[in-house]
């Protein structure tokens, strides 16, 4: 009898584990570092690739932007991308307001914002 | 009982005339239109011209029933988002970025389907695009995107 407890108790304890949102990161990018400068793709992993990355549960996020394939696409297609990650970063529409109200730590900060804002405009350093 | 109805829709339909609406007006100007740069072949142009034109550029001509409430509201809201997406009329105001973008979503709404919407095509069949007509667009989208990329790389260097 006790023995049935101590397995029911285990077992919901285990349940914790299923509950909520993954709390664990995608492994990063491997493509992401050959690609993209190091500043740059060390905001991506922490603020973007979490939704939007080829196994993101997140369907939205994955079908707008997957930054795996975007380091794979060729020019044309990755400067369209990036003026597009240009023009939602500049408008301030990601991260979503929805999804920072319950995670409001990945909001970009100033300095963050700026260095995506930089690389994605295309624009070369002088 | 049916008799007042209808006067009462009637009524309606007078005094919604009488809410304003402002259609976007057309601008005769070509200068920064995307056909005078050589960038569209005829074929290509030609389809812009019938299938996207009327939203997308300064060209617009207004039909008679967009002159009257309440399909006024419609068309006076589509030219004005439509005009706001991406406007031929300007292209020569986007820079190459934003051109190369702007051709990519072409090739995504027209290769999909979404666009010239439905609505539109309804009132302009004409308008319709067939699938070879779909493919022809998205192919010529891909060879001017690869040709602006090479442009820039020119101006980089």
């Amino acid at each position: 009898m006790k023995r049935l407890l101590f397995i029911t108790c285990a077992a919901l304890c285990g349940l914790l584990f299923f509950q909520g949102k993954p709390t664990e990161k995608p492994a990063p990018s491997p493509y992401l570092d050959a690609e993209l400068p190091a500043e740059v793709k060390a905001v991506v992993d922490q603020k973007c690739y979490g939704c939007h990355n080829v196994n993101s549960k997140n369907e939205k996020g994955k079908a707008k932007l997957d930054w795996d394939a975007l380091t794979k696409m060729k020019k044309a297609k990755r400067m369209a991308a990036m003026d597009e990650i240009n023009e939602v970063l500049t408008e301030g529409e990601m991260p979503p307001k929805k999804f920072l109200e319950n995670k409001p730590e990945g909001a970009l900060t100033e300095a963050e914002l700026a260095t995506l804002l930089a690389w994605s405009s295309g624009k070369k350093k002088k | 009982m049916k008799r007042r109805i209808l006067l009462g829709l009637a009524l309606v339909f007078v005094i919604i005339q009488f809410i304003p609406v402002e259609l976007p007006p057309p601008d005769p100007d070509r200068s920064g239109d995307l056909i005078g740069t050589g960038l569209a072949n005829q074929e290509v142009a030609q389809l812009f011209k019938t299938s996207c034109y009327s939203c997308h550029s300064n060209e617009t001509e207004y039909p008679w029933y967009s002159h009257v409430a309440p399909s006024s509201w419609l068309v006076a809201r589509d030219v004005r988002e439509g005009r706001d997406e991406l406007n031929f009329s300007t292209w020569l105001k986007y820079d190459t970025t934003r051109m190369i973008r702007k051709l990519d979503d072409i090739a995504s709404e027209v290769g999909e389907g979404n666009m010239p919407m439905p609505i539109y095509t309804l009132m302009h069949p004409s308008a319709k695009l067939t699938d070879e007509q779909r493919e022809l667009i998205v192919a010529w989208t891909e060879t001017a995107m690869d040709a602006l990329v090479g442009e820039e790389e020119v101006e980089e260097n």
